[in-house]
């Protein structure tokens, strides 16, 4: 079950002088929910739509489930579904027609009826079957999107910012579904995102992208684990705290910032190291690891 | 494939710029014939006035036939901007709404949608020419009755019995089909590389304006090229008002029409192919 679905080796799109996608090696496995993370405008859309065929890139090669995209196109996508930006539909055509056309696009005959309307069901638009999508919310639209790539029972959904435009329900929703995808239906979810917590919160494995370039890929939890002995101490007096934990050999990397001292530690040291603080009378008040997303991000990006 | 073409086709027809074709010649062709009604007699007699001199007419001239003829000459104008309308909008339509990121990304090659799709467009514009053959022939026979046709042309008349005038009419109506290709396919080819649905009828209507100009221009230095512009053979049908037909010119009009839609195809094919969906 550790197979690679999902390679891409080099990939790049130049243009004109500009590369807006360079050296992407991504490897998706089997049962990932794979984060894609980068700011905006950092290339995770090209790189989408390199890996989906709608842009060709200036090199690099894909390859899903073994096929290459360049030379075995139909084969490499039997089993991809997606929705690149936010999903599009033709306005003037119900949900149920909508269905009927990306069904027959890879099935090569409409998808039975009791199939589509199933689909809907999972995203609980079957009762708006029969409405023009052009009456449907954003939110409907995007659920539709998600229904539509589920229609043919793909291995591999490609998301790009699925939750965009979405209120906060909507995104709780979606995030419940990708999870749902991966643990009941055993498929691969490709999740492109510039919301770190909404990464952090499904995501086994992701990759960071920015300007341009991949910087790393592997588990999150491996990742994470890089800043795992950071700590953020609130505490007062700040000055007279920042002097103790200077003084205390197990505590290094000792900050001040706006939320208050961050320090490294080993986490088997923290209660030695608060008895410390008590004993000379400082007030602690909480003592949180920081070891999120958010800050492996903007570390890595060079952000902070 | 014939998927896909039904597909094409259910999208084409369930959007509501296909109907104004229809809708404009549904309109239009009644009103002429209203006209027709009430000054008809004047027009056949004008176009006649040479000859009633020389010859004794008798007969239904003025009938359904040689007002399908009139309107078929009156309308070819504004026809090819209706197909235009729906030919242009077919590849840039998807590229405005986004549906390309819906639909090329499925297991389907571009080339197999292109060619749906230019059936699709095709299949349309046969459909608009049809529309106006059985209206204009229908209504026409209709309210005027029916009779021979006197057709007029460059090299004089030539007066066509009642009893064959379906076999000309039908034959007329297929290569004004044919014709009618040639401006479906340049519309198409303009929206493969255009990602608005104005774009395409403007060019197509601007190209089709400076071909006719050239085709009628009375300048020798453009003589030599105006046997291969699509205008100089876009009234072929009228050859199918002819007894005998003149078999060498339908043939040219034919292959060089044909010529035209192979490129357009072949030069859409190519761009779609390396498109970049970026919208």
């Amino acid at each position: 079950m550790n197979d690679i679905i999902l390679r891409t080796a080099n990939l790049g799109k130049l243009y004109k002088k500009r590369w807006a996608a360079q050296d992407i090696n991504l490897e998706v496995h089997r049962g990932d929910v794979f984060g894609f993370l980068g700011p905006n405008g950092a290339g995770k859309s090209t790189s989408i739509r390199m890996i989906l065929s709608l842009i060709k890139p200036t090199t690099g090669t894909v390859e899903l489930f073994g096929y290459d995209l360049f030379k075995q196109r139909e084969l490499a996508l039997q089993n991809v579904a997606g929705i690149v930006e936010k999903p599009d539909f033709y306005l003037y055509l119900t949900a149920y027609r909508n269905m009927q056309i990306v069904g027959s696009l890879t099935l090569g005959k409409s998808p039975a009826d009791k199939k589509i309307m199933e689909t809907l069901d999972i995203v609980g638009l079957s009762e708006r079957a029969l409405d023009k999508v052009k009456t449907f919310s954003h939110g409907m639209k995007q659920r539709l999107g998600i229904a539509q790539a589920l229609l043919c029972d793909p291995q591999l959904i490609m998301l790009d910012e699925p939750t965009n435009g979405l209120d906060p329900q909507g995104m709780k929703e979606v995030r419940e579904l990708i999870v749902r995808l991966t643990t009941e239906r055993g498929i691969t979810v490709f999740l492109s995102s510039h919301l770190l917590n909404e990464v952090e919160q499904v995501a086994t494995r992701m990759a960071i992208i920015n300007k341009g370039k991949m910087i790393v890929q592997g588990s999150v939890e491996e990742l994470l684990k890089v800043n795992a002995n950071k700590f953020l101490f609130h505490v007062e007096p700040i000055k007279k705290t920042l002097g103790l934990l200077a003084k205390i050999k197990t505590v290094s990397g000792i900050a001040q910032t706006e939320e208050g001292i961050i320090a490294k530690v080993n986490p088997k040291n923290i209660p030695s190291v608060i008895n410390e603080l008590v004993k000379a009378k400082c007030k602690v008040f909480s003592v949180q690891p920081k070891h999120s997303l958010e800050e492996y991000f903007l570390e890595i990006t060079g952000e902070t | 494939m014939l998927n896909l073409i039904y597909w094409e086709l259910f999208k084409t027809y369930s959007k509501w710029r296909t109907y104004i074709g229809f809708i404009a010649v549904g309109v239009l062709i009644p009103i002429i014939m209203w006209i027709m009604w009430i000054e008809g007699g004047k027009f056949i007699q004008y176009q006649l006035r040479t000859m009633q001199s020389e010859f004794l007419i008798t007969g239904n001239l003025f009938n359904g036939w040689a007002i399908a003829q009139i309107i078929m000459n009156g309308l070819w104008v504004h026809v090819p901007a209706l197909i235009a309308l729906v030919a242009g909008d077919q590849l840039s339509g998807e590229a405005t709404a986004g549906t390309f990121r819906l639909t090329l990304i499925r297991p389907v090659s571009r080339t197999k949608i292109l060619n749906a799709k230019y059936i699709a467009t095709l299949m349309y514009t046969a459909s608009l020419v049809i529309g106006i053959a059985l209206l204009s022939i229908g209504l026409g026979i209709w309210i005027f009755g029916t009779g021979d046709l006197i057709a007029l042309d460059k090299e004089g008349i030539v007066i066509l019995p009642e009893s064959n005038l379906i076999y000309h009419f039908l034959f007329a109506y297929v290569l004004a089909i044919w014709s009618m290709f040639v401006v479906a396919s340049l519309a198409f080819f303009i929206s493969s590389f255009v990602e608005n649905a104005i774009g395409p009828i403007i060019i197509t209507m601007t190209i089709i304006a400076i071909f006719y100009i050239i085709t009628f221009l009375p300048v020798e230095s453009v003589e030599n090229i105006k046997p291969w512009l699509f205008t100089t053979h876009m009234n072929v049908w009228q050859q199918a008002l002819r007894d005998p037909f003149d078999w060498d010119i339908i043939r040219d009009s034919v292959l060089i029409l044909g010529a035209y839609n192979g490129a357009f195809w072949g030069a859409t094919l190519l761009i779609f192919k390396r498109k970049d969906i970026l919208s």
